[in-house]
C-alpha cells in the first residue's frame, strides 16, 4: 500500500514540478518552490519507515496535509494537490470512512480558485480511486495472512495429533504384543508345564525304583512316555493354533497398504481378490506384496493417475496379482530397475510379469499355483 | 525332436524390448499356435526364426544347429508365409512360385515340377498363367503360400496368413496347413484369430509384450484358468427335481436351482451332458434349453493379460 501511495506522491510531485518549471512564472517564487517540494518530499517519504509508530506517521501525513494547503494558499494553487493522498493518508490513519475522506476532499475544492477546480478533481478522483483499491488489497491481505496463521496453527495441531496418534498405535501394537506373549506363556505353563512336570516326577521316581522295583520303575517310564507325547502333541497345537493362516497375513498387510495409500496419498486405491487365497504360499506373499509395492510406487511417481486398483485373483493353475492405474501410461514401455526386479521375483517362483502402458499403466504378475499349496 | 529351439531371446529396438527373455521348444510334426494381440512380438520372432532379423541376445536353433551359424541349412529347410503379401503383381502365379523356388536352387524339370505341385496344392493348379492383380484376396493369400511351399520345407512359419480374406478362403487355407502338416511339415502358426488357432493347433503358446505367458495343449490353457465348465438348463418347472441324483452323476460337482434355471458346475474334461440331460428326462423335468459355458482361449487370454486379442 505504501508503495502506491508513495508512487502517487511522485506522480504528483513531478506533474507539479512540470507544470511550475515548464511553463512561466514569477521567477521570485522559485526557491519557495523548491523548498515546499523538498519539505513535502521530505515529509511524504519519512512516513513509510515510521508506520509502525502510528502517532509519528499520522503527523507526517498531517504535516504534509498542512504543506500542501499552505503552499495552495500563499504560493500556487497547484500545491493544493499534494494535500491530496497525505489527506487520504492521513484519514485512513484514523479509521475515517471512505466517504468521510472524499467528502472532505470535496470541500478542499472550496480553497482552489475555480479554474483549477477541475484538475483538483482529476487528481482527488484518481488518488480517491486508488486509495479505496489499495485499501481494500491492504484488506484482503490481512484476511490472508489470518487464514495463513490459522491454517499453520491447524497444522501444527494436526502434526501433533498424528504424532501423538502414532504414539497411541506403537503403545497398541507393543501392548498387543505383549498381551499375545503373555497368552502363549501362560499357555504354555497351563498346558505343557504341567505335562513336563508331571513326567519328570515320574522319571524321577522310576530312577530310584530303578534298582529295587524294576516293574514299577518301567511303569513309571511308561507313564512318562505317554504324558510327554501327549505336551509335544499340545506344543504342536498351540503352535498351530497361534500361527496365523498365510491367507489372512497376506491379504491383510495388502489391505493395509492400500487403505495407507488413499489415506496418505490423494488417490482412490481399491483392493479386490477373489479364488481361493490359501493356495497362496507364504513366498508368493512376499512377492505379490513387494511387486505390488514397486508398482504403486512407480504409478505414484511417474503415473499421474487418480485411481489406483489392486487385484489379486486365484485362478486354477495361475496367482495373478494386478496393479493398474488411470493414469497417463507408456507408448512403449522401457524396462528400469524396478521393472526388472519385479522380473527377477517372479522369475524366482517360475512366475512372470506383463507391464502394459496402453491405458493407463498395468502390472500383472502371474505366479503358477504350486502343487499341494 | 525338437526341430526349433529358442533360448533367452530377446530383440530391442533401441531401449524397447519387442521381445523379451523368450524361450521356446518346437517338437518335430506340430502346428504351434503363436496367439497374441497386434504388438506383442510374434513377428519379430518369427523374422527372427527366419533369419531376416538379428537376435540382440539369445539363441535359435533349428534341428540342433544354431542358426547364426548354419543360416544357409536354416533357410533351405524353412518357408515363410508373410503377414504382407510377397508375390509380385505383374508375374503370372507360375512365375511367381518359379522365382521363389528357383531362390533354393531349383532348376529344369525339378523346378517345373515342384512350381505345379506347390499350385496344385493351394489350389491354383488351374490359375497358373493368370495375373495376381487379377485374384481375390483369397487367391492371392494361398499364391503367396504356394511361393513359401515349393521348396518342401521342413518347417513352414506362417505369419497371419488369414488376414483379411472371405471365410472360404480362410477354410480352404487352414485345410491347407493341416494337409501340409499331415505330409510331414511342422508349422509355426501365428495369429489373432483365437478360433483358427484353437481349431488346427496342437500346442499353443500365448504371447504378451515380448513374452510367453502361458503355452500348452488348448485344454491345458482353458485350465489355467478353471478346471469346471457350467452348464444352465432352463426347465419348466424345477417341483420333483432329484438334485442327489444329479450330483451322483460322473464329473457334477455342485447343483443349484436359480430361478427356475439349474446350474450344474462340473468337471471340464468330462463329456456328461447327456447323463444330465436322461436324469432330468427321467425326473419328469421339461427341458427347454441347454447352454455349457466353458472358458476358450479368449477368455484365457483376457484373463491372464487383461487385455482382449484384438486390441
Amino acid at each position: 500500500m505504501e508503495l502506491w501511495l508513495l508512487g502517487s506522491k511522485s506522480v504528483l510531485l513531478l506533474f507539479i514540478g512540470y507544470m511550475l518549471y515548464g511553463t512561466p512564472h514569477d521567477e521570485s517564487f522559485r526557491p519557495a518552490y523548491m523548498l515546499v517540494l523538498l519539505t513535502y518530499t521530505c515529509l511524504s517519504f519519512g512516513i513509510p519507515p515510521l508506520r509502525r509508530i502510528r502517532h509519528a506517521s499520522l503527523a507526517l501525513s498531517a504535516l504534509s496535509a498542512a504543506l500542501g494547503v499552505y503552499g495552495a494558499l500563499e504560493l500556487h494553487p497547484l500545491f493544493l494537490l499534494l494535500a491530496v493522498p497525505n489527506l487520504y493518508e492521513a484519514a485512513s490513519g484514523l479509521g475515517a470512512a471512505n466517504w468521510q475522506s472524499a467528502v472532505a476532499m470535496a470541500a478542499a475544492a472550496l480553497l482552489l480558485p475555480a479554474g483549477d477546480r477541475p484538475l483538483y478533481a482529476l487528481a482527488a478522483a484518481l488518488c480517491f480511486m486508488l486509495y479505496v483499491s489499495t485499501c481494500r488489497l491492504h484488506a484482503r491481505l490481512a484476511l490472508r495472512e489470518e487464514e495463513r496463521d490459522k491454517l499453520q496453527d491447524d497444522a501444527r495441531r494436526l502434526t501433533r495429533a498424528l504424532a501423538d496418534n502414532e504414539e497411541y498405535a506403537r503403545q497398541s501394537e507393543y501392548t498387543i504384543k505383549l498381551e499375545e506373549r503373555g497368552r502363549l506363556s501362560q499357555q504354555i505353563h497351563d498346558e505343557i508345564g504341567h505335562s513336563m512336570a508331571g513326567a519328570l516326577i515320574q522319571m524321577e521316581a522310576a530312577r530310584r525304583l530303578l534298582d529295587t522295583n524294576r516293574a514299577k520303575a518301567e511303569e513309571l517310564l511308561g507313564n512318562a512316555i505317554v504324558i510327554s507325547k501327549e505336551g509335544l502333541e499340545r506344543i504342536r497345537l498351540t503352535l498351530k493354533q497361534s500361527k496365523p493362516p498365510a491367507e489372512q497375513l497376506g491379504i491383510g498387510r495388502l489391505q493395509l497398504f492400500v487403505d495407507e495409500l488413499s489415506a496418505k496419498h490423494d488417490i482412490r486405491a481399491t483392493l479386490n481378490y477373489a479364488g481361493d487365497l490359501d493356495t497362496i504360499t507364504q513366498l508368493q506373499w512376499r512377492i505379490i506384496q513387494a511387486n505390488v509395492t514397486e508398482a504403486v510406487t512407480n504409478s505414484l511417481k511417474y503415473g499421474g493417475a487418480e485411481s489406483i486398483a489392486v487385484e489379486v485373483l486365484v485362478l486354477n493353475k495361475f496367482v495373478k496379482a494386478v496393479v493398474r492405474d488411470d493414469g497417463r501410461g507408456a507408448d512403449k514401455v522401457v524396462k528400469g530397475l524396478g521393472i526388472v526386479g519385479m522380473e527377477e521375483r517372479a522369475a524366482s517362483e517360475g512366475g512372470t510379469i506383463i507391464v502394459d502402458g496402453s491405458r493407463g499403466f498395468s502390472v500383472t504378475t502371474l505366479l503358477p499355483v504350486r502343487a499341494g499349496s | 525332436m525338437n526341430i526349433i529351439e529358442i533360448g533367452g531371446l530377446t530383440k530391442k529396438f533401441g531401449d524397447f524390448a519387442a521381445v523379451d527373455n523368450m524361450s521356446l521348444t518346437l517338437k518335430e510334426g506340430e502346428i504351434f499356435g503363436f496367439l497374441g494381440a497386434n504388438g506383442a512380438g510374434k513377428s519379430t520372432t518369427i523374422s527372427m526364426i527366419a533369419s531376416l532379423l538379428r537376435p540382440t541376445k539369445g539363441e535359435i536353433k533349428f534341428l540342433g544347429k544354431n542358426i547364426a551359424k548354419h543360416a544357409h541349412f536354416a533357410k533351405m529347410n524353412i518357408g515363410i508365409v508373410p503377414q504382407d503379401l510377397a508375390i509380385y503383381e505383374d508375374m503370372t502365379a507360375f512365375e511367381n512360385v518359379k522365382f521363389f523356388a528357383g531362390l533354393y536352387g531349383f532348376r529344369g524339370s525339378e523346378l517345373k515340377a515342384r512350381v505345379e505341385e506347390a499350385l496344385s496344392f493351394v489350389g491354383l493348379g488351374d490359375k497358373q498363367k493368370e495375373l495376381p492383380k487379377n485374384f481375390s484376396g483369397g487367391m492371392k493369400r494361398r499364391l503367396n503360400i504356394a511361393c513359401a511351399i515349393a521348396h518342401r520345407p521342413k518347417l513352414i512359419i506362417m505369419d497371419e496368413p488369414t488376414v483379411g480374406i472371405d471365410p472360404h478362403s480362410r477354410n480352404y487355407i487352414l485345410q491347407s496347413v493341416k494337409e501340409l502338416n499331415r505330409m510331414g511339415c511342422t508349422i509355426l502358426y501365428t495369429s489373432h484369430y483365437m478360433e483358427e488357432v484353437e481349431e488346427i493347433c496342437t500346442r499353443i503358446a500365448i504371447v504378451d509384450h515380448g513374452k510367453i505367458i502361458a503355452d500348452g495343449t488348448k485344454e491345458q490353457l482353458k485350465a489355467i484358468i478353471t478346471d469346471s465348465k457350467e452348464i444352465w438348463i432352463d426347465v419348466k418347472s424345477v417341483e420333483g427335481l432329484n438334485q442327489e441324483r444329479l450330483k451322483e452323476i460322473r464329473g457334477v460337482l455342485s447343483v443349484r436351482i436359480e430361478e427356475q434355471r439349474l446350474k450344474i458346475q462340473s468337471r471340464a474334461e468330462i463329456a456328461n451332458l447327456n447323463d444330465i440331460v436322461q436324469q432330468l428326462i427321467r425326473d419328469g423335468m421339461e427341458i427347454r434349453a441347454v447352454e455349457e459355458q466353458a472358458p476358450n482361449l479368449e477368455t484365457v487370454f483376457l484373463t491372464l493379460t487383461g487385455r482382449n486379442l484384438r486390441d
